[in-house]
């Protein structure tokens, strides 16, 4: 066989490709693409139910693992927010003086661990709590001052909570101390929740991503096969396998934008439902709700993941059917 | 040099079944032949291999003097561009009116719409159906729907026309009018290859016949009459 297109190559050579591209000029490119996304958008709203479905589907697969990434990054916010707070508050005892809370103080700002302290006397304990509840005036029937004198010691960033143990058992065993607390319990809890959504957000992802890739993939193929006849009449007057699979990645892309729109959708509802329960918890820790992340960008990374997981279905669904097309 | 040569061509299937058999013929640029044979005979296989819808098992087919049994790709794309064909259930597309039809071989190059009315619109007054050009294909008899096909066929000024049994469903009168379209294109100067196993049909045309059986060729001459089997010398 290859003698004889050398044979003949001569005479290719001096007529040149036998069989060119129809050359339509620059722009047909572009009226291909044109003409194969009218015909989706009518492709499409003639099936508007099964299309509705299929963003349905897809949407639900993108909205979990989206929304657990939200999730992860508020919690994590709310740790690094709280990064410079976690500290030690030493309670001393009623009748505690002067000198023994300077001791406290001196050894505490020694310590590199420790960044800053601020002293409470009973006073302004007194003042804080009038401030703060209801109860001042049964205070008033008290002859002295109930409430003890404190102290509240900032760590250093990054210092790590367990290095602080011989730094506690001291200021603890110092004459007028009653109490030493190490605020650390919430805080780890909530960075160890954010780790665990974190990693439960990567494995529903890919768990989900692959499901909206197999609906995008099966819906496209529905699609193939209800154009079969007409693949078929393409194939034959000389389409391009890219040309004959350009319809379906516009499914593809179609189908996977609707459901990233819709995750958004089904994102920003859920948000709506829990966003009162939510700033009252976050309230009881001073915290004020401020959600971070559902913004322009993530939108458009969910709309983006969507479209890419669709043509991506839909190139997996396209390339088998296509290849093997049965003619004549 | 001719425009279309088969050489040794053979086509087994996977079943072991033998649909041609060392296939040696060659047609002329311009030139009119007529495939026959019965049913089986291996008509259908010589068009597909022709079009590049399946290869050889053995040969080669040179069109313009060009291996095209192992093209693929864009390359092979572009050839079936510059083909034409035409079959007996026309494959048209019911959802399409009958201009959708006739332009899709345009709209796959990207032409402009301008461009694509013009010729959509001489392609359909060759076959004499301009009129119907909005209606769908259920609408059109039998005869109609095929002369769509061919208009589809031809709309992209094909070098090279093929049609499988295109008057496969359709009473003699009709079948005459669409044997004379093909004949009108090969007087503009298309290389048309016709299957048809309507012998009567065929040999009234007086042009070149090609005669399959079980996948060999048994007879290949211009002949109007084909009762006695005749050794032939097959020059065309
Ligand atoms: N895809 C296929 N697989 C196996 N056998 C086939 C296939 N296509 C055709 N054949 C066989 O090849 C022979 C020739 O078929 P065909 O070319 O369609 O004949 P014709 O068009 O002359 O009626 C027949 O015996 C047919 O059964
Ligand atoms: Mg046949």
């Amino acid at each position: 066989m290859a003698e004889a297109t050398e044979q003949h190559a001569g005479t290719r050579r001096r007529s040149g490709d036998p069989w060119p591209p129809v050359r339509t000029g620059v722009g047909a490119w572009w009226r291909d693409h044109l003409r194969i996304a009218r015909e989706t958008v009518h492709f499409v709203s003639a099936r508007l139910g099964t299309s509705l479905l299929v963003w349905l589907l897809v949407g639900i697969a993108l909205a979990l693992p989206a929304g657990l990434y939200l999730i992860e990054r508020n919690l994590s916010g709310m740790t690094a927010a709280w990064e410079g707070r976690p500290g030690l508050t030493a309670y001393f005892e009623l009748g505690a003086n002067e000198q023994q809370i300077r001791a406290v103080v001196d050894v505490l700002e020694k310590d590199r661990a420790v960044a800053d302290v601020s002293v409470t006397s009973p006073d302004q304990a007194l003042a804080e709590f009038r401030r703060y509840t209801d109860l001042a005036d049964a205070l008033d029937l008290l002859e002295s001052n109930p409430l003890p004198a404190s102290l509240k010691a900032t760590l250093a960033p990054g210092v790590e909570t367990a290095v602080l143990d011989p730094l506690l058992d001291r200021v603890g065993s110092l004459p007028g101390v009653a109490e030493v607390v190490l605020e650390k319990t919430w805080l780890e809890r909530v960075s160890d929740i954010s780790s665990v959504v974190s990693r439960l957000g990567v494995i529903l992802g890919l768990l989900f991503g692959t499901g909206a890739l197999l609906v995008t993939a099966t819906s496209v193929r529905l699609a193939i096969e209800a154009r079969l006849e007409e693949l078929k009449v393409l194939k034959l007057i000389g389409a391009t396998e890219r040309q004959m699979r350009r319809p379906f990645l516009y499914f593809g892309a179609f189908y996977g934008l609707g459901g990233g729109l819709l995750a958004a959708m089904l994102i920003s509802l859920c948000l709506l439902i829990v966003e009162a329960p939510l700033s009252n918890l976050l309230g009881s820790y001073d915290q004020e709700l401020h959600l971070a992340g559902f913004d322009a960008v993530f939108l458009g990374g969910l709309l983006t993941i969507g479209a890419l997981l669709g043509v991506l279905g839909a190139l997996v669904a396209a390339r088998q059917r296509i290849n093997d097309l049965e003619i004549l | 040099m001719a425009q279309i040569e088969f050489h040794g061509v053979t086509k087994r299937f996977d079943s072991g079944q033998e649909a041609l058999v060392n296939v040696d013929v060659s047609f002329a640029e311009g030139s009119m032949a007529f495939l026959t044979g019965h049913s089986g005979a291996g008509k259908s296989t010589f068009l597909k291999l022709l079009l590049c819808l399946d290869q050889p098992s053995r040969g080669q087919i040179l069109v313009n003097g060009v291996n095209v049994t192992r093209m693929n790709g864009r390359r092979l794309a572009h050839y079936r561009q510059h083909l034409g064909a035409v079959f007996q259930d026309h494959h048209l597309l019911g959802h399409r009116s009958v201009f959708d039809n006739v332009s899709l071989p345009l709209r796959i190059t990207g032409m402009k719409e301008k461009d694509i009315a013009r010729r959509v619109r001489a392609a359909l007054s060759r076959v004499g159906l301009l009129e119907k050009e909005r209606l769908y294909p259920r609408y059109l008899s039998t005869g109609e729907q095929q002369r769509v096909g061919i208009a589809r066929a031809v709309v992209n000024r094909p070098k090279i026309l093929l049609a499988d049994e295109p008057t496969g469903n359709l009473d003699p009168e009709l079948s005459r009018d669409i044997m004379k379209l093909f004949e009108q294109f090969n007087q503009v100067g298309t290389t048309v290859i016709v299957a048809s196993h309507d012998r009567d049909l065929i040999e009234s045309m007086g042009l070149r016949i090609i005669e399959l059986d079980q996948g060999a060729v048994i007879r290949d001459g211009v002949n109007t009459r084909l009762d006695p089997p005749v050794r032939e010398d097959a020059d065309g």
